[in-house]
């Protein structure tokens, strides 16, 4: 699956692509929501390691505007903000579409869920 | 069980693992995965250890089956799953959903390369990598693959399990290593053969080769006692880390890596590590 808390982690890697790299762009996407089970302890704590720029921005481009363009204090962070957080990190999954790289436009494809970040032997840094 | 099969690793190494390893658990990824259900005790331990909150990589995930852990508090971290087999992440992406009952339950799973850094460097809080690089057919690469679990963790509190399977094998694995009469020993450590799959007809039953039953050959290589140690030290060491606990009186801008365990474990070997800055 790609959900945007994977989203947050993935850099293009191909060759010499070192600098804005990051966040790859959704292109082409079909979206499937699905439900989950909240765990609020989890998100408090992995909130402050949110690329939240990125996050946000991405969000958006995936129909998503619930979450402000600042990261909010964590101590000012209720219950109603951790459910939309949820919702945007773990309950949006791209299902079909690809990503692209900001810097070399590398593609780099998603089926089924699942995104393809292999490279070919000559495009590995 | 089948004789394993002493080899000479050919020049390239990377197409050769293509055929010895990723083509054959694509093959056989439903029937592996039915063998592979139950997680070790050590990995389970390590995993039980992480602080709520913490996200991670499972790098070589297989079918996924470290992907729900911990049991006793489920979703309080997040394993993301990395694999070279699409066959196997097929699998992975439901890990730990019941059958039957109707509850799936949906993973992170990405078709990736251990020898590559496909995230932001140091965005992980841990990375696991648990019978993955004896599949890697040279030094380099399983150095290298050591690397990336190093790059992709945090250089402040990052931390990394890897398990490998060991030349001594112990009696309940039935595997016996064939010397390399080959290879000069005093420059190769550790033993490189082939590994039969045996894929019968019959679903979920591993048998004896016969008429209707295909073998597969996995490539492995076999590592001997200090040779995971070597090969950390020598990855933490290119990629400019202290190998030790950090220094009592910091002197600053210095980066390191711990051996927390180095350890053996029915037929593995494993090594934990720490990272830290000061
Ligand atoms: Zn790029």
């Amino acid at each position: 699956m790609v959900r945007l808390i994977t989203h947050n982690l993935l850099a293009c890697h191909a060759k010499g692509c070192t600098t804005n790299n990051f966040p790859l762009v959704f292109k082409d996407v079909q979206l499937e929501i699905r439900e989950s089970e909240m765990n609020p302890e989890f998100l408090r704590n992995f909130y402050p390691k949110l690329e939240w720029d990125a996050l946000v921005k991405t969000a958006e481009q995936l129909g998503d505007t619930s979450l402000p363009k600042t990261q909010p204090p964590i101590e000012s962070v209720d219950e109603e903000f951790l459910k939309a957080l949820h919702h945007v990190l773990l309950e949006i999954h791209v299902e079909e579409g690809a990503m692209t790289c900001p810097n070399c436009e590398h593609r780099y494809g998603i089926v089924s869920g699942i995104p393809n970040m292999l490279l070919a032997e000559h495009e590995v840094a | 069980m089948p004789a394993l099969i002493p080899i000479e690793v050919p020049a390239d190494a990377s197409s050769y693992e293509a055929s010895t390893v990723h083509e054959v658990y694509d093959a056989i990824a439903p029937h592996f995965s039915q063998t592979r259900y139950k997680p070790w005790p050590v990995i389970s331990q390590f995993l039980s250890s992480l602080s709520a909150g913490s996200i991670g990589l499972d790098s070589g995930t297989g079918n996924g089956k470290y992907l729900p852990l911990p049991v006793e508090r489920p979703g309080s971290v997040w394993t993301i799953g990395m694999d070279r087999s699409g066959e196997l992440l097929k699998l992975a992406r439901y890990a730990g959903s019941t059958s039957g009952s109707g509850s799936v339950v949906r993973r992170e799973v990405v078709l990736g390369d251990a020898l590559d850094v496909c995230w932001r460097e140091g965005a992980f809080d841990y990375a696991i990598s648990i019978a993955t690089i004896h599949h890697l057919s040279t030094p380099e690469r399983r150095r290298r693959a050591i690397k990336a679990l190093l790059r992709s963790v945090s250089p402040s509190h990052g931390r990394v399990l890897i398990y490998v399977w060991a030349v001594d094998q112990d009696e309940l694995s039935k595997r016996t290593i064939p010397e390399t009469s080959t290879s000069d020993s005093s420059i190769s450590k550790g033993r490189d053969a082939l590994v039969p799959w045996v894929l019968s007809e019959q679903p979920g039953k591993k048998s004896e080769p016969s008429g209707s039953a295909k073998v597969y050959q996995r490539y492995y290589h076999f590592f001997e006692s200090g040779e995971l140690k070597e090969l950390t030290c020598e990855a933490a060491t290119e990629l400019g880390l202290q190998i030790g606990p950090p220094p009592q009186d910091g002197e600053g801008n210095t980066r390191g890596v711990e051996i927390v365990q180095d350890s053996w474990e029915r037929s593995n070997f494993y090594i934990e590590l720490k990272l830290w800055e000061v």
